[in-house]
């Protein structure tokens, strides 16, 4: 790995299996806090993802992409952990999110997924995609508004906010939109063309529930979609983040598999596509996702999840970072 | 074995080297972090399966991925399938013969217990160091799994003489108490 050879560092996220049974920990969002710390929001969930690579000998015996939840729980549960870092990106305190209890989960898919972290008007947010408030799965991004004792090292939510996809509001499932670190309660919602939506969960100031589309701005459409993945950080005078793009298939059983890859994208301050990266794997597998970028100091955070297995944050040196940032956009 | 950080790091350098995702995945099934050790384990099954000095390797990751599934509960399916795999990939061993003969066990489903530790002893084996602790201390585990399972399918008295057999060798304690156990519950006539 090209990052590693240039000084970078890889670390494993772990949190002690007594609360967390031993399954996946995955999809960690990083971002730095004003203090400095480094968070990291970790997602756990109830299941082992089995992805059979190369020659797919040894798949499960539901296919070579199968998500082993306990066979007689169809559930897929999410629990969510926030973490500190250390300098050297060792986790020093972490402790699971305390939820509201708001309503009964009724759909197989229990939880906040996929969290974002940003703080925004002073308030910590996770913001990821709830899928479990309606019979049939419909997914929408949610504002999870916690509170951190760092003292304590305790997270509790004390408000949610469901978001509305913009008008009319009747897609199926909204997921995976950028928050845009430095412009409160904006996100890109899609690469290409790029649309910049924004909703304000304070209800006061948005009495209508809207969520308001900012930009819509044409680009040349790349090979694949290219969907949100990592926060949408400032990097000099541009924006970039970590986009992901998908190969679905199925094996000549019917029985489905994907292939993973990310890119490096980057925005000019209108929100312009300005370019992409080839793509790219951390850990040459075929299921990686990357949830989170920061920036500390010269260099770049990057964390991502392996297989829904494991999590890792990548320290990215400011040189590699850079000739990614030029091949971007010399396309 | 180094630790987590330095083992992931190498193998960010060389991630499709069978025994590199064969540390990683051991030192995360040291941690208990039993989804994490099946990614690893399988890569190194998948990426060693064809390579030549690999076959234990493999061989072990199916058992680690078999005794990982069964650790989380609740996953029965994929634990029996998995050590399938491992008889399929490797018949001469005996390790997932007993791994599956000591699964039906405690499932209560004695001729599937006693088949496959009959299949289990079916081969001469060479004692192997085994690189992944699965619970098989030699042969006579195998025998262990048939003469408990040979009571309930009504091998009453195969299955006393196993046990005498057993209670005359030098086996792990907790095989040795449990011998002694069935033995008096026989003689007992119960």
């Amino acid at each position: 790995m090209k990052a590693i050879n240039s000084g970078g560092v890889l670390a494993p996220l772990v949190i002690p299996e007594g609360l967390t049974s031993g399954t996946g920990l995955m999809n960690p969002s990083i971002f730095i806090d004003d203090d400095g710390d480094i968070l990291v929001n970790l997602r756990h969930v109830n299941y082992t993802l089995v992805h059979s690579e190369a020659g797919q000998k040894f798949p499960s015996r539901w296919g070579p992409l199968t998500y082993l939840h306990p066979e007689k729980d169809q559930r897929l549960v999410t629990e969510n952990y926030l973490c500190r870092l250390n300098q050297d990106l060792e986790m020093t305190d972490f402790a699971r999110v305390e939820m509201l209890d708001l309503h009964k989960p009724i759909w197989e898919f229990h939880g906040l997924e996929d969290c974002r972290l940003v703080r925004w008007e002073g308030a910590l947010y996770l913001i990821g995609v709830r899928r479990d408030t309606t019979d049939n799965g419909q997914g929408r991004m949610e504002y999870s508004n916690v509170v951190l004792d760092k003292n304590k090292w305790t997270v509790k939510e004390v408000g949610r906010k469901r978001i509305p996809a913009p008008a009319p509001d009747d897609s199926y499932c909204e997921k995976n939109w950028y928050p845009v670190l430095d412009k409160p309660f904006t996100f890109i919602k899609w690469s290409c063309p790029t649309e910049v939506i924004f909703h304000d969960p304070n209800e006061l100031d948005n009495p209508n529930n809207e969520t308001i589309q900012l930009a819509l701005r044409a680009c040349e459409m790349p090979q694949k979609d290219q969907r949100g993945s990592s926060q949408l950080i400032r990097w000099g005078n541009m924006y970039i983040a970590i986009t992901h793009e998908v190969d679905l298939f199925k094996n000549y059983l019917g029985q489905k598999d994907a292939i993973y890859r990310h890119r490096l994208v980057i925005w000019d301050t209108e929100y312009n596509l300005a370019g992409m990266s080839k793509p790219f794997s951390f850990l040459d597998g075929n299921i990686e996702f990357c949830v989170g970028a920061a920036k500390q100091g010269d260099d770049l955070l990057l964390s991502f999840g392996f297989q829904d297995n494991a999590a890792f944050v990548l320290r990215v040196p400011k040189p590699i970072v850079e000739e990614l940032i030029l091949e971007a956009l010399e396309g | 074995m180094d630790k987590l950080p330095n083992l992931i790091h190498r193998l960010s350098q060389d991630p499709f080297n069978y025994l590199l995702n064969f540390d990683v995945a051991q030192k995360y099934l040291e941690l208990n972090q039993t989804a994490s050790a099946v990614s690893f384990y399988l890569r190194c099954a998948e990426y060693g399966e064809n390579v030549v000095g690999a076959k234990r390797y493999v061989y072990s990751s199916l058992l680690a991925i078999a005794k990982c599934f069964d650790t989380q509960k609740g996953r029965e399916l994929s634990v029996s399938n998995t050590l399938l795999q491992a008889i399929a990939y490797d018949d001469s061993r005996p390790e997932a013969y007993f791994m599956l003969s000591n699964y039906y066990e405690r499932a209560s489903q004695w001729q599937e217990c006693y088949t496959f530790a009959v299949l289990g002893l079916g081969w001469s084996y060479e004692q192997e160091e085994q690189l992944v602790d699965i619970g098989y201390d030699g042969e006579y585990c195998l025998r262990f799994e048939k003469a408990v399972s040979a009571y309930w399918i009504g091998r009453k008295d195969e299955s006393l003489e196993l046990f005498k057999q057993l209670s005359t060798e030098s086996i792990l304690p907790h095989y040795a108490n449990a011998v002694k156990y069935n033995l008096e519950k026989l003689n007992a006539g119960i």
